[in-house]
């Protein structure tokens, strides 16, 4: 049988008759039982097919392909002839890509083929153009050194062939998204000018591909010039991307507004003058590098003009929400132009469009949050009418962008308030959140916010048959706006009759999940009832502050409203999320100090011992923290700084406690304590290592806490480590006296004491005794300073993973051989010099550290992303690994030398959490 | 070759587009429009200007109008029915649909007037069976050599640019169009074309105009304070275009402030232009394009048609009333009884021409009297909004369009003189293109491209596929602050030769086959001479030095040579040397001027690529003085 179908398989040598012989290769190739010499010949026979230029290629290069999966010897054979059709000059692209696809880059007889670059450029320069485009458009499967791929995608947006100019555009792009650093000026400045010349190409989607490339290309030519030209040629890219606001074709108005949205800096003439149409002043005679026609290779600043009010005018959706999208980042600087466009985006807001609706109020929004806004009676009508729009997103949308405004008049504010209780009767599902509209609102007009309840508050009184028509919806939204008056709690006098705030506990629960962000139910409701027996003041009598602020007197507290510069952000409404990234830092920065202040205030507590109290306020100083996390993915890391910061003090406060009493020392033992102790040094090593662009006083404070740590270790009695804590303990001592002599700063008496405690104990004989005595008198001059954050606190931080991996899906290893894992790692803030190792644990104590050279990967000192596949080396003879990965950087600062072959000479503090990796045993 | 355009109407002045143009020895004629302001026949072009015989339908190849106002398509029947041209005409379907609207209505109120028009209803629908009408994008090909495609111009409800190509020169005729769009339009749009030629629209060349959304704000705001005081509004406007317009506006607003106020049609053709209007969707902008499957836009929720019985009728209303010049008509008889209240509007249109009511009323400082004809006058008390809105393009737009084509010229037509002058001169200066803006019965010659086809040979054919980029260091721009950048160029399809005669395109190194010429070398000579001690070999005077001598003292000086120069050979069986390509040998001529008794003359050839060596060479030649010595 198997010699009947070589013979007819042989049959095919004809090419005419090779469809017919195609069963027989199959039949031959797919047989388990077919023997090795006839497999040779039907590989040769089918090699040599191959090799004629008339044969069918696809079909030939299939039974290949099959015929190599089943018969891994002839894999060999099968890449050679594959390599060899491959430089045929009359390859053809299916047959080619076919032919690639054979060919693993992986597989080290393959390997060379992709890697040593010659394959790729011998292709490139091909004459036949749709080689070029496949090519082109499959580059990352070629290993092509990023300098040579950009020299020749550069020398390919020259070629007559519009599909490979628009594919060599494209992979510029492409290769600064895939994060190769380009630090030759005059190649950013060739790839930028040299798609700004495209701009004007004949073909729309070179053009296309153009305007991304222009924007990207522009950002890393401003990037990569001195300081003193980026002004200047941030412009000029500016002016650049205006130029093609104006394109016939919708995709490229989108893409040349996103692109505009993206540039940070631009000069506010420019900005301005996209706003008229005449040529302004300041601009008239300002010329700036760059491809204003095709011929033309300057373009005047007025090539702006209007450009913004074209967008937002625009028939298509699309090009509009690009437009008041890119309004948004651009008017950050400038409040004059956020002014200009104010008047636009208000009438946005009545487009036909939902998406473009939403765009504006999201922009409006920004603006009002920048302090940008300036509402005029005017555009009221316009707002309110949005208030009763029926899409809910736009609601909400505007009711945030309210909660921001500033209404100068108290007409305004009466028609502002009376709209959102339009809105609230129409829709009752708003409840919630036009509650805390407002109530944010309430807060930041208090003097109308007075004036509006008295007016009102003899429609809140009962009636005469003694009903209170608090079931009316008004009445609840007049409730809340009540709460937003201002009361001296130490006069203990409100501005708004008190009874109302009686009259508002009936309706408690609803307020309370309205105001949920800002204040607890109990919190709301002892709030209440003191206001309720406050006395009432007239209005000429102004009440400043004081509100729903209880301090410590209720160990409660409330942030938002003790700080004026914080404003909330906190909740989350839907899917727009407004705050910008400058705005959120400077928030969270302030909230954070402000997080700190009142932990400073907490310290009296703890050292009473109320840890009840303190736990709570500490947890409630977590939520506020937590708030400023939902918002990015990546929390800054002067937020992680306060989470770690709170969660030392709180082990702090209960350890503490729990020296404090020694009858629960002698209860529970020393376990719980020094679990927690361990913890907080942990804790506190993490935040002394784990952040770039600390100061020395944030410096000294976490040192004063770790020396509080062992303070309270070596007082309570740990006397099996008591060597290796008074060790500690020095080091850090000297630590501080080093950061002593460099700056100027006052060392305080706990320190000092403590200093002479350890001369002490250094010098007497029975320390043991002496030592617990002494050290508790130091501690007792311990007190919590406020710890001042002055600059901008990076996290240094790491994430490992490995693609795909989890308890189904194990790596496959050889028991005895090593097994290469393939890494994905993020690195953020980590600068190369920073000595990484990724630490490979089996079980408690085996691990294997693999070190991590930064500088062979690329990625910026920001955030570093690259694939690494590190070896494991201890397989041993098991069905199943798991293994614990994580990366751990080595403290150059830590005193103690570790004697470790093959690994890190310092200890590690670890910058990822554990990643278990499962490998399994291969099954023959 | 040349382009030459004969400008019969709209040149340096609105009124009566009418363009012929000469392409390739093909005429088109674009719009063939009528003035409104004369009655004779000096409101048509002058046809004769285009065939003294009148016979046009020889000497034109075809006629194409861009829409169907009546200073664009007004003379047209006359054209075809009085004149008698019989060839083809082109239209879009909507403007063939509505240009006998617009030409009736015309010929109504010419009629009305009791005057008799220049054509009859009969003539108009005789003309309209010999259009052909096209679609957007759709390449027709009016014969063998004239292609034409139609763009959207915004404008109108129909209105479309002309491409035109024959042979290689091509040109686009604007007509009316608008670069932003409105409520019921879409902005004009049209593909990046070569064109040696665009001929353009500029009724306001040197207008910038604010945002729409300005412009509509105002106009809401007049006409809701009007109503909620209880007064009427008149909006005099043509029946179709900014009628629809203004009424998208009005009824989007009302339907999001809730008012009750009744907006009126005045007349039937309105109903039936809005029912065009709604039909044909596909032109309409992209946002009632986009909700008309849920509601057409044009299906107006708050407007309803008008009786006259309500005219007086209490309370405040909105009315649209054609004509929108107020000189004559319905919205005329409205004005005579609204105007003399003062809580009543009139919107009045952006520009009115001069001596019509609207121009008077624009001018007018309220309250004041008015005459509407010889013996009536009427006290105008109400209130009086100019709209800000146009159907045209700006000034901003214009430049944007040819920023946009760059042609290679602009011709400029439809507008006001000084203001194209104006225009021109910007063109010209921000974008480096020819402009000009020719009178009526003006002709333009414009230069255009010419194609040559050309056979290619095999090798060129490579080596234009073969990518062949080459990179060097430029200063971009003026600009001598940044430093000299990367340019790449890639000069595959310019490095190849034409031949003129039997036009051919071939490489460098074919060029000797192709001419069948001899390579030719350039090279350069010269006498030198090496001084040598005769004293050494001869007393005698007459003595010259024997061939053996000769070559003892060339191995002499080839010693002192190949000293300074290391790859200097021995050449040619020692009677000379050489250096790359410096030959020098031994003259043996007994007769040169030059021979001198105590030197070795040497001739020295040598290619102009190594002059420079060449000379070195020689200079030590001549500087040494050979003697046994030196050996």
């Amino acid at each position: 049988m198997e010699q009947r179908l070589l013979a007819a398989a042989a049959a095919g040598r004809n090419h005419n008759q090779f469809p017919k012989s195609l069963n027989a290769f199959v039949s031959l190739i797919s047989n388990p039982c077919t023997s090795d010499s006839t497999l040779t010949t039907t590989a040769e026979t089918l090699i040599s097919h191959l090799q004629s230029p008339n044969s069918n290629h696809q079909q030939i290069l299939s039974l290949l392909s099959a015929l190599s999966d089943h018969h891994p010897r002839l894999r060999r054979e099968v890449v050679a002839a594959v390599k060899y059709f491959i430089l045929l000059p009359s390859i053809t692209i299916p047959a080619l890509s076919h032919a690639l696809s054979l060919l693993d880059p992986a597989d080290s007889a393959a390997l060379d083929l992709f890697s040593d670059e010659s394959l790729f450029l011998t292709l490139c320069f091909y004459e036949c153009g749709k080689i070029r485009k496949w090519l082109l458009r499959n580059v990352s499967i070629f290993r092509v050194r990023p300098s040579v791929l950009l020299t020749i995608l550069l020398g390919f947006t020259m070629d007559p062939f519009p599909y490979i100019r628009e594919a060599a555009l494209d992979g510029l792009v492409m290769i600064l998204n895939d994060g190769v650093v380009v630090e030759d000026r005059s190649l950013v400045g060739g790839c930028y000018f040299r798609a700004a010349e495209l701009l004007f190409d004949a073909d729309i989607s070179v053009r296309r591909a153009a305007v991304s490339a222009v924007s990207e290309w522009g950002q890393l030519n401003v990037a990569s010039n001195p300081d003193e030209y980026k002004r200047d040629l941030s412009d000029a890219l500016f002016l650049q991307l205006c130029v093609m606001v104006r394109d016939m074709d919708v995709e490229i108005r989108v893409s040349a507004f996103d692109a505009l949205g993206k540039i940070p800096t631009v000069s506010e003439n420019i900005l301005l003058q996209t706003l008229s149409k005449k040529p302004l002043l300041s601009t008239k005679e300002k010329i700036y590098p760059g491809q204003y026609t095709e011929k033309l290779s300057n373009i005047p600043a007025t090539a702006a003009a209007f450009a913004f009010l074209h967008g937002l005018g625009d028939d298509f959706f699309q090009v509009r929400r690009s437009a008041c999208r890119a309004l948004q980042t651009l008017m950050v600087p400038s409040a004059e132009f956020a002014c200009g466009t104010v008047d636009i985006l208000v009438c946005m807001l009545s487009d036909a469009s939902v998406v473009v609706r939403l765009q504006a109020l999201e922009t409006l929004h920004c603006m009002a949050s920048h302090g940008h806004l300036k509402v005029a009676e005017y555009h009221l009508d316009m707002f309110f009418s949005i208030l009763i729009d029926n899409d809910a997103l736009i609601r909400s949308a505007m009711r945030k962008t309210l909660q921001f405004m500033k209404l100068q008049k108290l007409a305004m504010f009466r028609s502002c308030i009376e709209n959102l209780i339009k809105n609230l009767e129409l829709y009752p599902q708003d409840e919630a959140d036009t509650f805390y509209a407002l109530y944010r609102i309430g807060c930041s007009h208090r003097k109308f916010v007075i004036k509006i309840i008295q007016e009102v508050s003899q429609e809140l009184e009962p009636s005469l048959d003694g009903k209170l028509g608090f079931n009316k919806v008004k009445s609840a939204g007049l409730f809340v706006l009540a709460i937003s008056a201002p009361v001296s709690l130490e006069r203990k006098t409100s501005s708004v009759p008190p009874q109302i705030f009686s009259y508002a506990v009936t309706l408690l629960g609803r307020i309370c999940h309205g105001l949920v962000d800002v204040v607890d139910e109990n919190t709301l409701l002892s709030y209440l009832s003191q206001c309720s027996r406050f006395t009432f003041t007239s209005t000429s009598e102004n009440i400043e502050g004081g509100l729903l602020d209880f301090g410590l007197k209720y160990n409660r507290i409330h942030l938002h409203e003790k700080s004026n510069e914080v404003s909330s952000p906190s909740k989350t409404h839907g899917p727009s999320e407004f705050t910008s990234p400058l705005e959120s830092h400077v928030k969270s920065v302030s909230c954070v100090k402000t997080i700190f202040q009142k932990i400073v205030d907490l310290w009296p507590l703890i050292q009473l011992g109320c840890m009840n109290e303190v736990a709570r306020t500490l947890r409630s100083l977590k939520e506020e923290t937590k708030l400023f996390t939902r918002d990015s993915h990546r929390p800054e890391g002067v937020i992680v700084f306060a989470m770690n910061y709170i969660h030392a003090i709180k082990l702090l406060g209960n350890a503490w406690a729990y020296s404090l009493s020694m009858t629960n020392l002698q209860l529970k033992g020393m376990g719980a304590l020094e679990y927690l102790l361990g913890k907080m040094e942990r804790g506190l090593t993490e935040m002394l290592y784990r952040y770039v662009g600390m100061t020395r006083n944030e410096e000294l404070h976490i040192l004063e806490l770790m020396l509080v740590t062992y303070a309270i270790r070596l007082a309570c009695g740990d006397t099996c480590h008591f060597e290796e804590y008074m060790r500690k303990l020095d080091f850090v001592l000297c630590s501080i006296e080093y950061l002593y002599k460099e700056g100027s700063f006052e060392i305080s008496r706990f320190v000092t004491d403590l200093q002479n405690v350890s001369r002490e104990i250094g010098n007497s004989e029975d320390k043991a005794v002496d030592m617990p005595y002494l050290l508790l008198n130091s501690l007792n001059l311990f007190s919590l300073q406020h710890i001042m954050l002055s600059g901008e606190l990076k996290h240094l931080d790491a994430e490992v993973d490995v693609c795909g991996n989890d308890f189904r899906k194990p790596l496959p290893f050889v028991p005895g051989l090593p097994v290469g894992i393939p890494f994905e790692i993020t690195l953020h803030n980590i600068s190369s010099e920073i000595k990484l190792w990724l630490a490979i644990s089996v079980g408690e104590r085996s691990t294997q550290f693999v070190f991590l050279d930064l500088n062979e990967f690329g990625g910026s000192d920001e955030i570093r992303k690259f694939k690494f596949v590190a070896p494991f080396f201890r397989t041993h003879r098991v069905k199943h690994l798991v293994l614990k990965v994580s990366i751990g950087m080595e403290s150059s600062s830590e005193n103690r030398n570790l004697k470790r072959y093959n690994g890190p000479k310092h200890e590690l503090i670890y910058l990822s959490r554990d990643t278990e990796v499962h490998l399994s045993m291969v099954v023959r | 070759m040349a382009i030459e355009c004969l400008v019969l109407g709209a040149g340096q002045e609105v009124g009566k587009s009418c363009v012929v143009v000469t392409i390739n020895g093909k005429r088109i004629m674009f719009d063939c429009g009528m003035h409104m302001r004369y009655k004779d026949l000096r409101q048509y072009p002058d046809f004769s200007l285009i065939s003294d015989s009148g016979e046009f339908t020889s000497s034109l190849s075809c006629v194409i109008i861009t829409h169907f106002h009546l200073d664009h398509i007004g003379a047209l029947p006359y054209f075809t029915q009085v004149c008698g041209y019989e060839g083809p005409i082109y239209m879009t379907y909507p403007t063939k649909a509505l240009a006998p609207l617009a030409l009736e209505d015309y010929r109504n109120t010419f009629e009305r007037g009791g005057e008799k028009a220049q054509f009859t209803s009969e003539h108009i629908a005789e003309c309209m069976k010999k259009v052909t009408a096209v679609d957007l994008k759709q390449t027709i090909h009016v014969d063998k050599d004239i292609q034409i495609r139609a763009y959207y111009a915004g404008h109108v409800l129909g209105a479309a640019m002309f491409y035109a190509k024959v042979g290689d020169a091509s040109l686009v005729y604007t007509g009316d169009y608008n670069m932003v769009p409105d409520r019921h339009l879409g902005a004009a749009q049209i593909d990046q074309l070569q064109l040696d030629l665009v001929i353009s629209e500029s009724t306001y060349a040197t207008t910038y105009r604010d945002s729409k959304y300005v412009q509509e704000r105002e106009f809401l705001k007049a006409v809701h304070k009007c109503v909620t005081s209880g007064g009427k509004v008149l909006i005099p406007s043509n029946a179709l275009g900014r009628t629809q317009e203004l009424c998208l506006l009005l009824d989007d607003y009302w339907e999001r402030t809730n008012l009750k106020v009744p907006i009126y049609f005045s007349s039937g053709s309105t109903i039936q232009a809005n029912l065009y209007h709604k039909i044909l969707i596909n032109w309409a902008s992209q946002n009632v394009k986009d909700t008309h499957a849920r509601h057409n836009a044009l299906d107006f929720k708050n407007v309803r048609s008008f009786d006259r019985s309500l005219i007086n009728a209490p309370g405040p209303c909105v009315l649209f009333a054609s004509p929108g010049n107020l000189n004559g008509g319905f919205s005329l008889e409205i004005l005579k009884h609204w105007a003399p209240y003062k809580e009543n509007l009139v919107m009045l249109p952006g520009s009115c021409s001069n001596g019509i009511i609207g121009s008077k009323l624009m001018s007018a400082k309220i309250p004041t009297q008015i005459k509407l004809d010889e013996n009536v006058k009427t006290d105008v008390r109400c209130q009086i909004h100019k709209l800000a809105f146009s159907a045209h393009t700006d000034g901003k737009g214009i430049m944007d369009l040819v920023t946009f084509l760059l042609p290679k010229h602009v011709l400029l037509v439809h507008g006001e003189k000084p203001k194209m002058a104006a225009l021109k001169e910007k063109i010209q200066s921000e974008l480096g293109i020819e402009c000009c803006y020719p009178a009526n019965n003006e002709t333009v010659t414009i230069p255009s491209t010419h194609h040559i086809e050309a056979g290619v040979s095999d090798a060129f054919l490579q080596s234009c596929m073969a990518p062949n980029f080459m990179f060097w260091k430029t200063n971009v721009g003026s600009d001598e602050r940044t430093p000299p950048i990367l340019q790449v160029h890639d000069d595959r399809v310019g490095q190849g030769m034409l031949t003129l005669q039997n036009p051919r395109v071939f490489t460098q190194n074919e060029l000797r086959d192709v001419l069948g010429v001899e390579n030719h070398q350039v090279k350069f000579a010269h006498c030198c001479s090496a001084a040598y001690d005769s004293e050494v070999s001869n007393a005698a005077s007459d003595w010259s030095p024997s061939t053996s001598q000769k070559n003892s003292l060339l191995q002499l000086l080839f010693g002192l040579v190949s000293g300074d120069f290391p790859d200097c050979i021995m050449h040619d069986c020692q009677k000379g040397i050489q250096v790359g390509s410096f030959v020098a040998s031994l003259c043996s001529r007994e007769e040169c001027p030059s021979s001198n008794a105590d030197a070795l003359h040497f001739r020295c050839t040598w290619s102009v690529t190594e002059e420079e060596l060449a000379w070195k060479v020689i200079s030590l030649v001549k500087n040494v003085k050979l003697s046994r010595e030196s050996t």
